[in-house]
């Protein structure tokens, strides 16, 4: 993982039980952490801060999807960590992890057939919204980093 | 805000229509809600199904998900679903999933009945 100069000492992190009630208050955190980076950084954009909740909001839920899938009550972590030119954002769990590669091609939009697919979105989402997004799963759980330019 | 559901009746106008207004965070918190209260229409014998997206503060791929399971629903039983989402912001995350190719948005009310043909 990348430690540069433009890293800066300032971040927040959240340690919460995995259940949904707590996506409201990731959320609204890490949409107010976006105002927390060095004195004189620019300010995001209120449309992307709604992108950063939004693909946050995502990977937290897949979080809880993947530790209530196996009974795993331990407690998810949210680390946000605005630097100079990005806001990053880690979400931690410790459920069995997934294989982003493995996930199944979507049918073409054109195609009613889309319609049929509930689940995989999320990952869409987080691909074309987020400026990062990065998926380490090892053997005690997975780790998505997501990165948001401050363009 | 904790999500919910209001609901409001198109008849006389549309036999066996509803509205269901959707407010607050359309999440994994807020889909049981709307699920079930859209089986509670489909029993109920509500065949046009108008939800109205307008209220709604956030949505996420969950709540894609619940909206796509309700649009299901209605056709399994010979209905249909009409959305209304005029927010931009909210279109957006429809944009994101392609789904605004394959989903009519309609700004209100009125333009998602406009069309409305029961079967």
């Amino acid at each position: 993982m990348s430690r540069g100069s433009g890293r800066s000492s300032a971040g927040i992190e959240l340690v919460i039980p995995p259940r949904p009630e707590y996506l409201q208050l990731v959320r609204a955190i890490v949409g107010a952490a976006t105002g927390t980076g060095q004195v004189g950084a620019p300010l995001l954009d209120p449309g992307r801060v709604a992108d950063l909740r939004l693909v946050v909001s995502e990977a937290v839920t897949n979080a809880i999807e993947a530790q209530v899938a196996v009974g795993a009550p331990e407690r998810i972590v949210v680390r946000c960590r605005p630097e100079k030119d990005r806001i990053v954002v880690e979400v931690v769990d410790r459920g069995p992890g997934f294989d982003p590669g493995a996930v199944p091609d979507l049918p073409p939009v054109t195609d009613a057939e889309r319609l049929d697919h509930e689940s995989g979105l999320g990952l869409s989402l987080m691909d074309r919204l987020a400026d990062g997004a990065v998926v380490e799963t090892g053997p005690d759980g997975t780790l998505v980093r997501l990165t948001v330019e401050y363009s | 805000m904790q999500f919910d559901v209001h609901r409001s009746s198109l008849e006389p106008a549309f036999p066996a229509g509803v509205v269901l207004r959707a407010l607050g965070d359309l999440d994994m918190a807020g889909v049981p809600r709307l699920r079930s209260a859209v089986v509670s229409e489909v029993d109920g014998g509500t065949r046009l199904l108008v939800l109205d997206l307008t209220g709604v503060d956030h949505l996420d791929s969950a709540g894609l998900g619940a909206v796509i399971g309700a649009l299901r629903r209605l056709r399994t039983h010979n209905g249909d679903l009409r959305l209304v989402c005029p927010e931009p912001r909210l279109r957006r995350v429809f944009e994101a999933c392609d789904l605004d190719r394959v989903l009519e948005l309609h700004d209100d009310v009125d333009a998602a009945v406009g069309q409305a043909t029961i079967r």
